[in-house]
């Protein structure tokens, strides 16, 4: 069966974040969002992809997808609007009855792929919807009610969310939540709980809590052996050093924590509580990070303090630079009341700064 | 549910075995009966018997059956009793055709009688018989066994996956509608299954069958048409399974039980279907009930449960309605004129069966709910009902809960005098409670799984609800969890409560004023309150809040949300709920 990832939404909610990188391509513990979704439908049997993506920032997709050798694919550039444009353009490209549609923003585990294609072989012809429980945020979600066999779209009234990937039979259609409607209506499509981890990247607080729940489910610490770490440095538990990162004197990782490849880690610095430093990104000297998420080749100058904060790849932060995250009452998802900011790759925060919280640039 | 598996092969080699094997891993679709056809050129040989795969293997010496064709059924009894009558695969009168089957046939009693009237003799109760029997008659007419079969196939009404073999024919037949039916190609060997993980040891090339398709496969080829007659191109069918496909049966749900849960609705609509099914039953045990000096109820675990939310009911009545928990069955002395109702999702818990005997023998009159047809409490019982669950594979009962509750307010609605139609919208109670609540419920789960102790507290009607929400998180999630009745609670319980206590308040409408007393002695005391309700809201810092028409329906609200607060706790803290430790589903020991 082939894939159609849809990799070409404008992310809203992580705007203006998503300007400069597109979402799908956001890097969370050493591997673009993308990728999760792209290892689930190798380990489901899928061989062929077809990813739809937009003009302006097709190429990152593209710089991934190249990356990933052992599956072969294709990329349309998405002409039609929505996302019901979006799943028409992809399975246009598609020769088979049948396709596995997953959308490129879900962080889940490659079992959530594996049972959506068991449950397609055990459903007999019938395309098949996973439903995931939700509890926050629920109109972000595309909620769904049980009824008899059959799901209804609804705008309230349910707990029960679309999981962002389905296997779906290629049909004419205009607006995809009425053909899933319609499917259903024919007694053509099945749904199944999935109850295992699943995030959708629509928002800042599902990036931190991405970070959050992905490191709680590495249990075991690594070291790359290339690292390189101070005596004088303490490590805590559950931390994963890449390959060439450097852990400078004095400095702290509380763990849990993420350190990626050629990472550095100043003098005296405190990296705690589910923070993920990326690829190439330098912290300074006497820096504390937590809960908190800096992008590849980052730059984080000394002294500054990041809480609940996403940097984007390439940004600068000077130094003494602290941002706020509490108390904060707009967050949409989160499950606590607090966040920080959100800073867009390339951009430059000045040395000094105090960021409100929820700050966005 | 049964499980069906078909394997015709070029040789004759390990074929007893590899159908075993097949019938294992089709076990959970159905395990009171057990039966294996086996075809060598012209000659045709059905053992079968009344047990499980292990028990059926050994009792008739199963591994020494040889045969180039094979066919295997697991049986999960509707029509007929679990018997060795009634075990499939069935035969017509020349036991030159042998047939198995999944699903119900609606036409099987019209069907019958004509085939009677035509001379043909059965000897099961099941509706399955009357297809080898169709077949015989139209192969009778002149019609070749092909032809014959699809015949059969067009006279059927109902659901079914059937696979059938003829003598003299190294083939077997299959059709399939609204049950499910899947072809693994192997070298030389073809299978015909229930399902993917029955063959995938064998094979991992898959041919699927689409609902209205019948056919054969042979050794080396597949043919498939559907019932207009459309030969379908199987090599656009092929699917190689390059995947982990063991936990197909699981139908993409990551465990039974929530797969379980979600079956509740339809579960309570079998179950009340098949008591309409027999409203005279019904009201010769409403009959017996009312003339009753006295009412017990045994039941061990859940079923106990289920059996206090009844006795509350009855006493509420004006009967004497007394709840026993199985295991302590010599406490009470039954005598004649008094009636036991035994619950039982197997039918074969060895303390309820203890206490049914020693009843019975002191005169009791003994009524028992199993969810196993003609399980050993059945049988040692004067009335029999069930429920219609259907197989329950988790050990952690649920939708099989719902349908004990669904099978003793139906009961109550005779008694009480309520119109039992009000009880048809329970199974759409269960889908909008899950709709509404299982998000919320997840979330609960997760914190409650941080928790080292939590209550459950209830008044009423809640109160078994909440002591059946406690004992599932303790089951599956192992956090120790306790019930009481909330106005008791502050008779020593409240003295553990200190500030961040989680408190799930069971609130079923009826007694929500009394029980904001108690949320509130909770709250000043610091208590994480929860609440479940229905109707009324009780104002608890995190609540579910589901709307019921009718009061007879609001355990039907609360038991999916208790069941899922405990699974979603248990996978919190990576425990897998199907198989909690120390637990057996069956309690055979005393």
């Amino acid at each position: 069966m082939k894939g159609v990832i849809l990799a070409g939404g404008s992310g809203e909610g992580l705007s203006p974040y998503t300007m400069k990188r597109q979402k799908e391509t956001i890097g969370i513990l050493g591997s673009a969002v993308l990728e999760y979704v792209i290892n689930g439908l190798k380990k489901a049997g899928v061989k062929e992809l077809i990813v739809v993506t937009n003009k302006e920032r097709g190429y990152q997709v593209e710089e991934i997808l190249s990356k990933n050798t052992e599956i072969s694919f294709e990329l349309v550039i998405q002409k039609s609007q929505g996302i019901s444009g979006a799943v028409r353009d992809g399975l246009e490209k598609v020769d088979e009855d049948y396709a596995l549609v997953a959308y490129g923003d879900i962080i889940t585990t490659e079992d959530f792929y594996v049972n959506l294609m068991n449950a397609f072989l055990s459903s007999g012809d019938k395309s098949v919807f996973p439903l995931v429980p939700v509890s926050e945020g629920l109109t972000t979600y595309g909620l769904v009610k049980i009824e008899d066999n059959k799901i209804r779209i609804v705008n309230e009234g349910s707990t029960l969310a679309l999981a962002g990937a389905y296997i779906i039979k290629k049909d004419y259609f205009d607006d995809i939540l009425s053909y899933i409607s319609e499917l259903f209506k024919r007694d053509s499509a099945r749904y199944f709980i999935w109850s295992g981890l699943w995030l959708d990247i629509g928002y800042p607080e599902d990036i931190i809590r991405a970070v959050e729940v992905l490191l709680s489910n590495k249990r075991n610490s690594y070291i790359s052996e290339t690292a390189e770490i101070s005596k004088t440095a303490v490590l805590g538990k559950n931390i994963i050093i890449e390959d060439n990162a450097v852990v400078e004197d004095y400095s702290i990782i509380k763990g849990p924590a993420y350190i990626g490849k050629n990472a550095y880690i100043g003098s005296y610095s405190l990296v705690r509580d589910y923070s993920d430093v990326e690829e190439g990104a330098k912290i300074g000297a006497y820096c504390e990070i937590a809960h908190s998420i800096v992008g590849k080749d980052a730059e984080v100058d000394s002294k500054s303090y990041l809480t609940f904060t996403i940097v984007g790849d390439h940004a600068k932060i000077g130094a003494s630079v602290v941002t706020l995250s509490y108390p904060y009452n707009k967050v949409i998802r989160g499950k606590v009341n607090k966040m920080g900011s959100l800073i867009s790759p390339y951009s430059e925060i000045e040395a000094g700064k105090i960021l409100q919280p929820g700050f966005r640039i | 549910m049964c499980g069906i598996i078909g394997i015709t092969s070029l040789t004759d080699k390990n074929l007893a075995q590899i159908t075993v094997s097949c019938l294992e891993k089709l076990e959970y679709r159905g395990y009171d009966s057990v039966g294996v056809a086996s075809l060598q050129g012209s000659i045709l040989e059905v053992r079968k018997a009344k047990g499980t795969v292990k028990e059926v293997v050994q009792k008739k010496n199963i591994l020494s059956m040889r045969g180039n064709v094979f066919l295997g059924h697991t049986r999960w009894a509707t029509h007929g009793p679990p018997s060795d009558y009634n075990a499939h695969p069935h035969t017509d009168c020349s036991n030159s055709i042998a047939v198995i089957h999944n699903g119900t046939l609606k036409n099987f009693k019209e069907l019958k009688e004509s085939l009677i009237a035509l001379g043909h003799i059965f000897r099961s109760e099941t509706d399955t018989e009357v297809i080898p029997h169709l077949i015989e008659e139209y192969r009778k007419k002149g019609f070749d066994t092909f032809t014959a079969f699809k015949k059969a196939v067009l006279d059927l009404e109902g659901s079914y996956a059937i696979l059938a073999i003829v003598k003299g024919e190294n083939r077997i037949y299959f059709a399939k509608k609204d049950n499910p039916l899947v072809i693994g190609m192997g070298e030389g060997t073809n299978f015909v299954a229930s399902d993917i993980p029955a063959f995938l040891d064998y094979t991992k090339k898959v041919v699927i069958i689409n609902d209205g398709e019948l056919g054969y496969v042979t050794p080396t080829s597949i043919y498939i048409e559907d019932l207009r007659g459309n030969v379908i191109d199987v090599t656009k069918r092929i699917r190689i399974i390059d995947w982990d496909a063991q936990a197909a049966s699981k139908e993409g749900y990551p465990h039974f039980m929530l797969k379980e849960i979600h079956e509740s609705a339809r579960a309570i609509n079998d179950t009340i279907n098949g008591l309409l099914s027999e409203t005279e039953l019904v009201e010769e045990i409403t009959e017996r009930l009312k003339g009753s000096d006295r009412i017990i109820v045994i039941a061990a675990g859940t079923s106990y449960h289920a059996g206090l939310y009844f006795t509350i009911l009855l006493n509420r009545l004006g009967y004497t309605a007394l709840p026993v928990i199985a295991s302590e069955y010599y406490n009470i002395n039954a005598k004649r004129g008094d009636s036991v109702i035994a619950i039982s999702q197997s039918g074969e818990t060895i303390d309820v069966l203890m206490g049914i005997r020693k009843m019975k023998e002191k005169g009791a009159t003994i009524i028992s709910i199993t969810n196993v047809i003609d399980s050993a409490i059945s049988r040692e019982s004067d009335y029999k009902l069930y429920m219609r669950a259907g197989p329950e594979i988790g050990v952690a009962a649920t939708k099989t809960f719902s349908s004990q509750l669904a099978v003793l307010l139906f009961l109550y609605a005779y008694l009480a005098k309520i119109d039992y139609k009000e009880l048809l919208s329970a199974p759409e109670v269960i889908k909008n409670s899950i709709s509404l609540g299982e998000g919320i419920a997840k979330k609960v789960g997760e914190e409650l799984a941080l928790q080292k102790s939590v209550y459950y507290l209830g008044r009423g009607l809640s109160l078994p609800l909440a002591m059946e929400g406690a004992l599932k998180i303790k089951e599956i999630a192992y956090v120790h969890a306790e019930a009481y009745p909330a106005g008791e609670s502050k008779h020593g319980p409240i003295a553990l409560v200190e500030k961040g206590y989680p408190v799930v308040f069971i609130n079923d409408g009826e007694l929500t004023d009394l029980l904001e007393n108690n949320l509130h002695e909770m709250k000043a005391r610091g208590a994480k309150t929860y609440a479940i309700s229905v109707n009324k809201r009780l104002g608890a810092e995190t609540e579910i809040l589901i709307k019921v028409d009718k009061d007879i329906l609001s355990p039907f609200a609360i038991s999916p949300i208790i069941q899922l607060i405990a699974y979603y706790a248990s996978t919190a803290k990576s425990l897998d709920p199907d198989r909690p430790r120390n637990l057996a589903k069956t309690v055979t020991v005393e």
